[in-house]
C-alpha cells in the first residue's frame, strides 16, 4: 500500500501537467498551440541541458550548438534527401551526439567557469561554421522549406506529435537521471573528488553525460525546423544557449521538470509580453533577478521550502546534532 | 617479490615547491597486516596516504601493489585494483543521504554504475542495508549526510571505503571525532575485518591508546622521515621515537 501511494504522489505532477498539455489545445487559439509546442520543444531541450547543469553540477553555455546540429540535420535531410521526418529525428541524435563527443571530450577535462567558457566557445565555433559554410548551410540565409508531411501540417497536429516525442523523451532522461549512471552524476556534483577514490573514472562519466544530453538536445532541436518551417545559425547562437540556463534556473535545476516548468514561464512570459512591449529583454532580466534574489533554488525550490511537496525524509534517531565530536588532538 | 608483501614503497618521496614533506619511504606492509603510522602533526603521515592513493602525484620514488608499480596511476585506478581510503578530514556526498552515499559506492564496486535504465532504489538493497548495519549507521539511513555528526561521518567514511571491497584499506585517524565508546566499536570492527577476511589496513591515529591496543606493526614519522619501526614494544623503547614525542609518554 505504502509503496503504491509514493508510487501515485511521485507521478501525480507529471501525469497531471501531461493532462493538462493534452486537453490545452482544444480551448485556445491557433496562436496559442504554436506557444505550447515552443514550450515543450525548449522544455525538453532544457531538461536536457539540466544533465549537465542540475545533475552534473557544470554550467554548459554552449548547449545551442548541439540543439543547432540537430535542427540542421533534420532540415538537410528533409530539404536535401526528403527524407521522412520520423528517420530525422534518430540522425539527429546521433548527430549531435557525435558532435557532443568530440567537444565534450575537451569540456569535461575542464570544471568550473573554465568548463562554461570552453563549452560556450565551442558553441560559437559550430556556430560560425554553420554560419559560414553557405553551400551546405545556406549560410546567414539559413534553411527554408522544412515542411512537415501533410498529416502533421495543422498546428495542433504538429503540437501532438511534439508532446509524443517529448514525452517518450522525457520518460527516458528521468529514467537515466533515476538510474544507477544518475545517480553517479549526482555523485559527482556532490563531491567529484570521492568519486575518484570508489573507483570511477569522472571524466569518462562526465563525457558519456555530456554526449547523453547533447543526443537530446539534438532532439529537441530536430523538432523544431518542421515547425518553424526553417532554420538558421543563429539557434546556435550563445543567446540561445542562455534560453535553457534561464529556464533552469527559474523552474529549479534541483527537480527533474523544473527546467520543463522553466520553459513554460519563460516561453508563456516571450508570447505574451512581445505581444504589447519590445522591450522583452528587460522583463525577462527583471524576472530574471527575482528569480536569483528571492527564490534560489527557481520555483521547485520555494514550493519544497514551504513544504508542499514532500522532501527527503529525515530522520535523526539517536543523533545529538549539537555535538560535534571535534576532539582535541 | 615476496608474495607477502601487499605494499610496499621504495625511496617514495614528496616536496611542494621546495618544501620537502616526505623523504626517502621505505616502506612494507605485510598481507592481513594491520599497521599504523604515527608522528606528530605535520610529520607527513596524511601525505604518504596521498601518495600511495595517488591524491597527490609523487615527487620521487615508487610504490608497488602486490608487487606491481602503481606509482602515480589515476586515483579511480588505484582503487579499482584494491586500494582504498578513509578520509583524514570526511570526504562523503553531504547533498545524498547516508545509505545513497553508502549505495553509491557499493554500484561503483559491483560496475553498475553505467546501468542507465533501472531504477538505482531496486538495486543494491541488501548490500547497502548490511554495510550500514556492520558500521553502526543505520539510525542515520534517510539522513543527509552533510548534516551528521563528526563522529558519524567518520563512520560513513569507513563504510565508503569498504564498500570498494578493498584488499588495503587505508584509515587516516578513522575514530577522529568519535566518543571513546565509538572509538572501541570502530577499531573492534577494524580488527575483526582484519581476522574475518584477512583485510590488511594501515592506518595512522593520534590517540595512544588506539595505536597500542590495535596495531602490529608501527612505523614512526618525523619531519618526512621514517626514523623508527617495529613492534609497539619495540617503537616504545626506541630512543629516536621518543625523541620524537618529546615531552609525552609512548
Ligand atoms: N597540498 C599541500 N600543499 C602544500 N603543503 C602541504 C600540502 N599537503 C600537506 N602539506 C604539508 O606537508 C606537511 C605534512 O602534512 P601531512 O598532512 O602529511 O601531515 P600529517 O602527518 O598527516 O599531520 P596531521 O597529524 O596533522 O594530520 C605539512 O607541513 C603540511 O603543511
Ligand atoms: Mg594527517
Amino acid at each position: 500500500m505504502d509503496k503504491k501511494n509514493g508510487f501515485l504522489k511521485r507521478f501525480r505532477l507529471p501525469a497531471g501537467l501531461f493532462f493538462v498539455a493534452l486537453i490545452l489545445p482544444l480551448v485556445v487559439t491557433e496562436f496559442w498551440v504554436h506557444v505550447f509546442t515552443e514550450i515543450i520543444i525548449l522544455g525538453l531541450f532544457a531538461s536536457a541541458f539540466n544533465l549537465i547543469f542540475g545533475y552534473m553540477g557544470q554550467l554548459s553555455f554552449g548547449q545551442a550548438a548541439y540543439y543547432g546540429i540537430g535542427a540542421y540535420t533534420t532540415g538537410l535531410l528533409m530539404v536535401k534527401l526528403q527524407w521522412p521526418l520520423i528517420a530525422c529525428l534518430p540522425a539527429s541524435m546521433i548527430t549531435a551526439g557525435l558532435g557532443a563527443l568530440i567537444l565534450g571530450y575537451f569540456c569535461v577535462k575542464l570544471r568550473g567557469i573554465y568548463f562554461a567558457i570552453l563549452t560556450m566557445a565551442f558553441g560559437q565555433l559550430v556556430f560560425f561554421i554553420i554560419f559560414q559554410w553557405y553551400s551546405f548551410t545556406g549560410g546567414d540565409n539559413g534553411l527554408q522549406g522544412i515542411n512537415p508531411p501533410v498529416w502533421l501540417f495543422k498546428a495542433n497536429a504538429y503540437y501532438y506529435f511534439s508532446l509524443a516525442v517529448v514525452t517518450v523523451g522525457m520518460i527516458l532522461l528521468y529514467f537515466i537521471t533515476e538510474s544507477p549512471f544518475g545517480y553517479t552524476m549526482k555523485a559527482i556534483r556532490d563531491n567529484t573528488e570521492r568519486t575518484e577514490f570508489i573507483g570511477i573514472n569522472v571524466q569518462r562519466y562526465m563525457l558519456i553525460n555530456f554526449v547523453i544530453s547533447g543526443m537530446f538536445c539534438g532532439l529537441a532541436g530536430a523538432l523544431w525546423g518542421p515547425f518553424n518551417r526553417s532554420v538558421a545559425p543563429d539557434l546556435c547562437s550563445w543567446q540561445n544557449s542562455g534560453h535553457p540556463v534561464f529556464m533552469a534556473v527559474m523552474g529549479g535545476p534541483y527537480h527533474f521538470l523544473g527546467p520543463m516548468i522553466g520553459s513554460v514561464i519563460f516561453t508563456f512570459l516571450n508570447a505574451f509580453v512581445t505581444g504589447f512591449t519590445e522591450y522583452w529583454p528587460l522583463v525577462s532580466g527583471l524576472v530574471m533577478i527575482i528569480v536569483v534574489l528571492l527564490m534560489p533554488g527557481g520555483l521547485f525550490g520555494i514550493i519544497k521550502s514551504k513544504g508542499y511537496f514532500e522532501t527527503k525524509a529525515v530522520v535523526l534517531e539517536g543523533n545529538n546534532p549539537g555535538d560535534t565530536g571535534d576532539k582535541k588532538k | 617479490m615476496n608474495d607477502d608483501v601487499i605494499l610496499k614503497t621504495d625511496h617514495l618521496s614528496k616536496s611542494f615547491f621546495k618544501y620537502q614533506v616526505l623523504t626517502d619511504v621505505n616502506y612494507q606492509l605485510n598481507r592481513g597486516q594491520i599497521a599504523a603510522i604515527i608522528g606528530p602533526n605535520g610529520a607527513g603521515k596524511s601525505t604518504f596516504f596521498n601518495l600511495v592513493t595517488g591524491y597527490h602525484a609523487v615527487s620521487g620514488g615508487n610504490v608497488y601493489f602486490r608487487g606491481k608499480e602503481i606509482t602515480n596511476w589515476a586515483r579511480h585506478k588505484i582503487a579499482r585494483i584494491g586500494i582504498t581510503r578513509a578520509f583524514q578530514v570526511s570526504n562523503i556526498y553531504p547533498k545524498l543521504t547516508t545509505y545513497e552515499n553508502v549505495r553509491q559506492s557499493i554500484l561503483a564496486q559491483q560496475k553498475r554504475t553505467l546501468n542507465f535504465f533501472t531504477p538505482a532504489e531496486r538495486l543494491a538493497k541488501n548490500e547497502t542495508l548490511s554495510l550500514l548495519e556492520t558500521t553502526g549507521l543505520s539510525g542515520f539511513r534517510n539522513t543527509e549526510a552533510g548534516i551528521l555528526s563528526q563522529g558519524d561521518k567518520k563512520k560513513l567514511e569507513l563504510a565508503l571505503a569498504l564498500a570498494s571491497k578493498p584488499d588495503l584499506l587505508l584509515l587516516d585517524e578513522p575514530t577522529a571525532g568519535m566518543s571513546s565508546e565509538e572509538t572501541h566499536e570502530t577499531m573492534q570492527l577494524v580488527k575483526r575485518l582484519n581476522k574475518d577476511i584477512g583485510l590488511s589496513i594501515l592506518f595512522t591515529e593520534h590517540d595512544i591508546s588506539v595505536i597500542f591496543g590495535y596495531a602490529q606493526k608501527l612505523s614512526v614519522l618525523h619531519q618526512g622521515v621514517l626514523v623508527a619501526e617495529g613492534t609497539p614494544e619495540e617503537v616504545r623503547q626506541n630512543k629516536e621515537a621518543q625523541a620524537c614525542y618529546l615531552g609525552e609518554e609512548i
